[in-house]
């Protein structure tokens, strides 16, 4: 920045120059170099007083900057005892104390500064002095306003640097949470970020969530019952100096902690956590521009808490529904790959969990080696859902497949798979069945129903008959009785075993199939094929139910006696 | 691209040098935390901070500091850092750190200060 181009801000003065002699201008070039020299304002001023106050000599004499409101302020003072330096300075009181002279420094009408005299110890100041006096107030006047506007950019490119630094850490913390998926290292981060920015030796990062572990990261600190803290913070909305909160529980705490600036983590109304920071080394404070800057480090940390536990808590869902889909892919595995196919039968069936793991079953097991052996059907509805119903009815199929052909009899196979499957589940559990033992060659079947929904069987001739039933559901009483039917299949005859998701299948308005529109259905089916039969009924209920999303197993097993 | 961060760790005596290199930022800063903790664990407190090789510190650089000096102070130690580069060494004074910290020229300059005049 050069001044050689300014133009003289006193009007007159290259005149007044004019009178001075050798001797004064050569000390006015003197001048002139060593103030536009300095850079400071303090060090020029103090120089150009001390430069004054000898030639002329004076022992009092002051100098004084108007500020950008107009007031002046001293900044040299020089023997005036009344007038110290940082007082206030109005040129237009002559009375005060001790001045004899006041002169405007640079142009009268906006003056950069004043420059004030005792009487001269010689007496009165001459005109050659006075003239002196302005060219070389002329000359400080611009080397003062050079150093000032110096100053303001030195502390202008001081407050644009720390912009820039303010800027870096929040990229920096912004940057390294967004990779970090882990509560404690957020804490860790946060707190190391904040206690680099503000120098502090001491410092807390709190945080908490119901369902998570708190997470505490303390240096220095140690609060016991930080989440005690969570209503006060929520109230407080944003950072605040320890000088600025109530008097109460809360400035007690952090009084005791050393702490001397707190900063809650919102999220939403919610408090989740806060960090608290104790005493910026080197005496700096907290200024309001920090609060702010403080505000945005805690939004950022805020939201990387928020979703370090929302990943956390995914991360169980994901392992809890993995656990699911392996049990439904173990469960798939119980039902029968492909089903028997006697000579002269045609079986077929099919099974809809509701979710991934089921509680509905069907199988059906040969009694016996060679084609012409007996073959048991049954099917199952395990009470409730999910795994407890899972593992309720891998219990009965392992029961069933251990016990068959080792028990003689369809009533006390059923009565064994009964106390089975009560000892095997808690008292609320159970498990309603219906077994059907078929002999292919004469079609004489019977049937121990254990509270399952009736059977249905299509007549070659077009009647349809309810297999009559009683028996409790297998597990709730160990010494239930079990009665077994007979019943007779003849070629064109078709059976049909199914769980009461077919019959309780709803539509979008909450309306059952119920028994009778499956009864309809099967009679309008029943010309056909096992397998058309339960593919058929499978489209009417879905036509039933349409896109209604269906809470219960749907299972079907159909037996046909080829004609 | 950030460079990796490395810290190489050398015994001079009762001095423990830690070598940084790369970026000492928000996600390497707890690497660095980590190290001058088992130092101090071990009962190492007279450590110097070789930045030869720093490019580049952080605020959350800087926290790990000052999480420490507390502590090795009070210990009798310090943490001294040597051969700080020009653009590290600006942050360091933007902050105020060069109020609080030993910044030496380089490394025999930080452990001759240790020995010269044992801290108090």
């Amino acid at each position: 920045m050069s001044h050689d181009d300014d133009a003289p801000r006193s009007p007159g003065r290259g005149q007044a120059w004019k009178s001075l002699d050798q001797g004064s201008l050569e000390a006015l070039l003197e001048s002139a170099r060593l103030l536009h020299g300095s850079l400071e304002p303090d060090e020029l001023l103090r120089s150009l007083l001390r430069s004054v106050m000898g030639r002329l000599v004076v022992s009092r004499g002051l100098l004084a900057l108007v500020d950008e409101d107009g007031s002046a302020t001293v900044a040299v003072s020089r023997g005036f005892k009344n007038l110290a330096e940082g007082a206030v300075f109005d040129p237009s009181a002559r009375t005060q104390a001790g001045i004899d002279r006041i002169l405007p420094m640079g142009d009268p009408e906006r003056p950069t500064g004043y420059l004030a005299l005792g009487k001269p110890l010689t007496g009165v100041l001459g005109a050659r002095e006075t003239e002196f006096l302005e060219a070389l107030l002329g000359i400080a006047a611009s080397a003062v306003d050079n150093a000032r506007s110096h100053t303001r950019a030195r502390e202008l490119n001081r407050q644009l640097d720390r912009r820039v630094q303010q800027l870096r850490t929040l990229l920096d913390l912004v940057r390294s949470l967004t990779s970090t998926l882990e509560p404690q290292a957020v804490a860790q981060i946060f707190g190391l970020t904040l206690a680099g920015q503000w120098l502090v030796r001491r410092s807390a990062v709190h945080a908490w969530r119901d369902g998570h572990p708190p997470v505490a990261r303390q240096v220095g600190m140690h609060f016991v019952d930080a989440r005690g803290l969570e209503a006060t913070l929520a109230e407080l909305g944003g950072p605040a100096r320890l000088e600025d909160l109530p008097e109460g529980d809360l400035r007690r705490t952090l009084e005791a902690q050393g702490a001397r600036l707190l900063v809650p983590l919102l999220s939403g109304e919610r408090a989740l956590g806060f960090a608290a920071l104790g005493e910026p080394a080197g005496g700096r404070t907290f200024d309001d521009d920090d609060l702010i800057f403080c505000a945005g480090l805690a939004a950022q940390a805020a939201v990387a808490f928020d979703n370090a536990w929302y990943f956390a808590e995914a991360v169980r869902r994901e392992t809890l529904e993995r656990d699911l889909r392996l049990a439904g892919d173990i469960q798939a595995r119980l039902f029968p790959d492909t089903l028997p196919r006697p000579p002269g039968w045609r079986l077929a069936a099919r099974n809809r969990p509701a979710s991934a793991v089921g509680g509905d079953y069907y199988d059906v097991l040969s009694v016996g080696d060679d084609e012409a052996a007996p073959f048991l059907l049954c099917i199952a509805d395990v009470s409730g859902k999910g795994m407890a119903a899972a593992l309720l009815m891998s219990n009965l199929q392992a029961a069933l497949r251990a016990l068959l052909g080792t028990v003689e009899g369809l009533v006390p196979l059923v009565s064994r798979i009964n106390r089975l499957i009560h000892r095997a589940s808690p008292g609320n559990k159970f498990i309603t069945a219906l077994f059907v033992l078929v002999d292919p060659g004469s079609g004489r079947c019977s049937y121990v129903n254990a509270g399952h929904n009736d059977g249905l069987v299509a007549r070659a001739g077009g009647g349809l008959e309810t297999l009559p039933s009683g028996g409790m559901p297998l597990g709730l009483f160990a010494g239930a009785a079990y009665s077994e039917t007979e019943l007779a299949l003849s070629p064109g005859d078709l059976l049909l075993l199914y769980t009461d998701g077919v019959n309780e299948a709803e539509n979008p308005e909450g309306e059952e199939l119920g028994e009778d529109r499956l009864r309809q259905a099967l009679v309008g089916l029943a010309q056909g094929t096992p397998p058309e039969v339960v593919a058929g009924l499978f489209a009417e209920v879905d036509a039933f139910a349409r896109d209604a999303p269906q809470h219960d197993d749907i299972t079907l097993l159909a037996l046909g006696r080829e004609a | 691209m950030p460079e990796p961060f490395v810290i190489t760790r050398a015994v001079h005596g009762e001095i423990v040098v830690l070598a940084l290199a790369g970026f000492l930022d928000a996600h390497t800063a707890p690497r660095f935390e980590t190290a001058v903790q088992s130092e101090i664990d071990a009962g190492h407190h007279r450590l110097v901070v070789d930045a030869t090789a720093l490019s580049y510190i952080s605020s959350a650089g800087l926290g790990v500091f000052m999480g420490f000096i507390e502590e090795v102070r009070e210990a009798g130690g310090d943490i001294k850092i040597a051969a700080l580069a020009p653009k590290v060494r600006e942050v360091f004074n933007l902050l105020g750190f060069d109020a609080i910290f030993d910044l030496v020229d380089d490394v025999p300059a930080a452990v001759e200060r240790f020995t010269a005049t044992p801290s108090a």
